[in-house]
């Protein structure tokens, strides 16, 4: 009886070992099927991304960067930041991807990303865009961009112009001293916003940009 | 069976005076604030009349703003009634202490001893107080109060200078400033305790007896912690545990996190049972504020918790076997090729292997992709052949009958004593599983049977753990047939800050009894968490059960306990 048992617990592993089974001594040539909820590598669409930093806010590692990247959507994104991210950190959570106000950043089923050294798994949004725009296509977004801020600004010049000349209209049977003092705020604020707005699409724009205030 | 109400009633009429502040949470939960003067009599008059025979833990709370600090006394009973007291005991922040249990409750040596290190209580009475967590140099620091800035004060990066040793090492010092000198403060001396080496060299009575170190680099459980034994031939006389070798501290980094990414480090604590702990601090953090699930999502949760369960009793009874048998013989490999396909199906729903972070305040983060539950279907059915194929070849190998039965046995008494959880209360014979205890989400709804051994020795907690498996698969398989559609995560808005508040939240992790016990103060963060492993609990019980073995059992009795250091370690 001893025996049989023993011989028993013996031929298991032989009868097992000739039943079809899964080995991962395929990769690196064959890739693992992975399934498409698969938590990889990011995927970014630079297109709709509209650089809230929401991403970088909530990632608990903090390996979430925002840079400069040329081929967004100037309309969306006036300062053109984009996460990067440093994989060396990461810890594929998922927080980034479920945070997205627009869902543009999503995690894809590529996995591998050795590098030679640490900054080479630092990821630029280069890397991670998955939707661009061609140069042409930004050229022509920043102009539209340029062409609506100018406008915006037009608009706020003149509404805060308004804004002045009927508050003081408003004000003149009340006391001199904060008449004034009244007026002067919504000027003053009219000033930074035109310079902000200026600043927040390019450098050429801000050279125009006063320019226009001025004239009007 | 008895409820909270009636648990606070009794209390209050045997000791009039004794409850400061009281609420009765629900049937199962009492929150109550003990006069300390009378913790022992109110624990005594519990654990005696009212069946409280299991202490479950026991959390320190630093409330700063308030100068006080509390112990959480957490209490319930095995299986008499579903009651979880928590009793708090306040004392004042300047010379914190409060009368230590360890006299009525064996195991709240280490809890109260992790208390004492880390917020610096005093507990008056406890035999042993001893670091058990943190290293020599951190004693003294109390690093969970919340005015500790870091060691050296790193915070402010002015006090802490780099020193270069002699042997080339770069070593970080904290010299006092001129005030502080002429205060005499920084001076204090720090109490000095026996070093765990002299402690055990103590024991040492003749020349026979010798000092084994079985760690903590050892293969024994997969993470490192210092087991050694005292040894006279081949008996063990004595055992002597120290941990801390992977502390890191999660309880107060999650206080330093925001409620969501907590969820992340809770992944961490256990990467094998990642799931039940998500669901812990989700639930738990859901309770404080109120939140429904919604009934897909409590499916989608029960789906993968139980499949976590299979995967993690696989790689536990794996690693055991390769622990009693060695490589060659054991199934260690059949184990893992089985684990691969449910682990696949966990990731075809998570999008990770191990670190799911899945769970969600309210809800679950996916929902099933399509063809889940006929690859389940598929899956299912060969993990139940294959198990009944395990658990027979274990019943009658005699081999390993002869090596493992009566090993490390615990009588069931015992083991309620020592708190135990999980398989190896179970193993046994005693009927505590948290998905019964205290059920969450679905399990009422769910047929299931709560696994038992009978003479609560390693070979007995290895077949638990594989009946265990069967029950799982049993679980998923209703749970397929009853899932309904709708949303996987609640309407309500989730806030930024979470509503001040405490609740304290039991799961059955595959290792046993999992409990957090979260405070939030209204802030964005929380303000305590406090996490109960099932394996540090199980962990206490390993030295008094080592005494009297055999040098090879010590490590057969260890691995059946499938230890995960990393979990105790939090
Ligand atoms: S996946 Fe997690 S760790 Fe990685 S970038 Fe996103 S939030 Fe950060
Ligand atoms: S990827 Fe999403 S969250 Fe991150 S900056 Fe862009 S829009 Fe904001």
């Amino acid at each position: 009886m001893l025996k049989r048992n023993m011989i028993k617990n013996f031929s298991w592993p032989l009868k097992t070992a000739t039943r079809e089974i899964e080995i991962t001594r395929l990769y690196p040539e064959v890739m693992m099927e992975l399934p498409a909820a698969e938590r990889g590598i990011h995927e970014l669409d630079a297109t709709t991304c509209i650089g809230c930093a929401s991403c970088a806010r909530i990632c608990p590692n903090s390996c979430i960067e925002m840079v400069h990247f040329k081929f967004g959507n100037p309309l969306k994104n006036k300062k053109m930041q984009f996460p990067q991210i440093d994989y060396g950190r990461c810890m594929f959570c998922g927080l980034c991807v479920d945070e997205c106000p627009v869902e543009c950043l999503t995690m894809g089923k590529k996995v591998t990303m050795a590098g030679w050294e640490r900054k080479d798994i630092v990821k630029s949004p280069d890397f991670l865009a998955t939707k661009r725009f061609s140069d042409k296509e930004v050229k022509d977004l920043e102009a539209e961009a340029k062409r609506i801020a100018a406008e915006k600004a037009a608009a706020k010049k003149a509404a805060a112009k308004d804004g002045a000349a009927k508050e003081g209209a408003a004000k003149k049977p009340t006391k001199e001293g904060a008449s004034v003092a009244e007026k002067k705020k919504p000027e003053a604020k009219a000033k930074p916003e035109e310079g902000s707005a200026a600043s927040e699409t390019k450098k050429e724009e801000s050279k125009a940009e006063p320019k226009e205030g001025g004239a009007s | 069976m008895i409820n909270a109400s009636e648990v606070l009633s009794s209390i209050q009429s045997a000791f009039p005076g004794a409850v400061l502040d009281s609420r009765v949470e629900s049937d199962r939960r009492l929150w109550a604030t003990i006069d300390s003067e009378k913790i022992l009599d109110v624990c005594k008059h519990l654990s005696t009349k009212l069946n409280f025979d299991h202490y479950s833990g026991a959390a320190g709370v630093d409330w700063i703003a308030r100068n006080e600090m509390e112990v959480v006394e957490i209490m319930a009973s095995h299986g008499a009634h579903q009651v979880v007291a928590m009793l708090k005991v306040k004392t004042p922040r300047e010379n914190p202490s409060v009368r230590s249990l360890t006299g009525l409750y064996w195991n709240a040596n280490w809890y109260e001893r992790e208390i004492w290190e880390m917020f610096g209580i005093n507990f008056e009475g406890h035999p042993e107080q001893y670091p058990l967590l943190l290293s020599d140099e951190l004693m003294g620091a109390w690093p969970w109060r919340k005015d500790y800035k870091g060691y050296p004060d790193l915070t402010t990066g002015e006090r802490a200078i780099q020193i270069t040793t002699p042997e080339g090492y770069m070593e970080l010092h904290v010299p006092p400033t001129p005030a502080e000198v002429e205060a005499g403060t920084v001076v204090k001396e720090r109490p000095k305790y026996p070093s765990f080496r002299e402690r055990e060299e103590k024991e040492i009575k003749s020349d026979a007896e010798m000092i084994m170190h079985l760690g903590p680099q050892h293969a024994m459980v997969p993470g490192p912690f210092l087991l050694d034994i005292l040894v006279e031939g081949e008996r063990v006389k004595k055992a002597f545990l120290d941990l801390g070798y992977i502390h890191k501290g999660i309880e107060k980094i999650m206080e330093n996190r925001s409620w969501l990414q907590g969820i992340t480090y809770t992944d961490r604590m256990c990467y094998v049972a990642s799931l039940s702990n998500n669901e812990c601090y989700c639930g738990a953090v859901e309770k404080i504020l109120g939140l429904e699930v919604p009934l897909r999502a409590q499916y989608i949760r029960v789906i993968l918790e139980e499949l976590s369960r299979i995967q993690s009793h696989l790689i536990g009874t794996g690693e055991f076997l390769t622990l009693v048998a060695g490589v060659g013989y054991a199934p260690w490999q059949y184990m893992i090729m089985d684990r691969e396909k449910i682990i696949s199906l966990i990731e075809s729903v998570t999008g990770a292997r191990l670190t799911h972070t899945f769970v969600r305040f309210g809800g679950v983060r996916n929902d099933l992709p399509e063809g889940f539950a006929e690859q389940c279907r598929k899956v299912l059915p060969f993990m139940k052949s294959r198990t009944e194929e395990f658990i027979e070849l274990f019943a009658q190998d005699p081999i390993y009958s002869l090596r493992m039965e009566n090993i490390g046995s615990i009588a069931p008494d015992t083991a309620k004593r020592m708190g135990c959880s999980g398989r190896v209360l179970r193993a046994a014979g005693v009927a505590y599983d948290m998905r019964k205890e205290d059920p969450i989400l679905v399990y009422p709804d769910l047929d299931f049977k709560v696994v038992t051994g009978t003479r609560g020795d390693s070979a007995d907690r290895i077949d638990v753990t594989l009946r265990e498996i069967l029950e799982s698969i049993h679980i998923i398989e209703q749970c397929l047939d009853k899932i309904p559609s709708g949303p996987i995560k609640t309407e309500a808005k989730i806030p930024k800050k979470v509503p001040a508040g405490e609740a304290y939240y039991r799961v059955e992790d595959p290792r046993g009894e999992m409990g957090m016990y979260v405070i939030s103060d209204g802030g964005d963060k929380p303000y305590r968490v406090k996490v109960r492993g099932p394996f540090y609990a199980t962990f206490q019980t390993l030295t008094p059960l080592l005494e009297g073995v055999y040098i090879a059992d010590a490590v057969a009795i260890a691995g059946s306990m499938d230890g995960c250091p990393s979990e105790a370690d939090r």
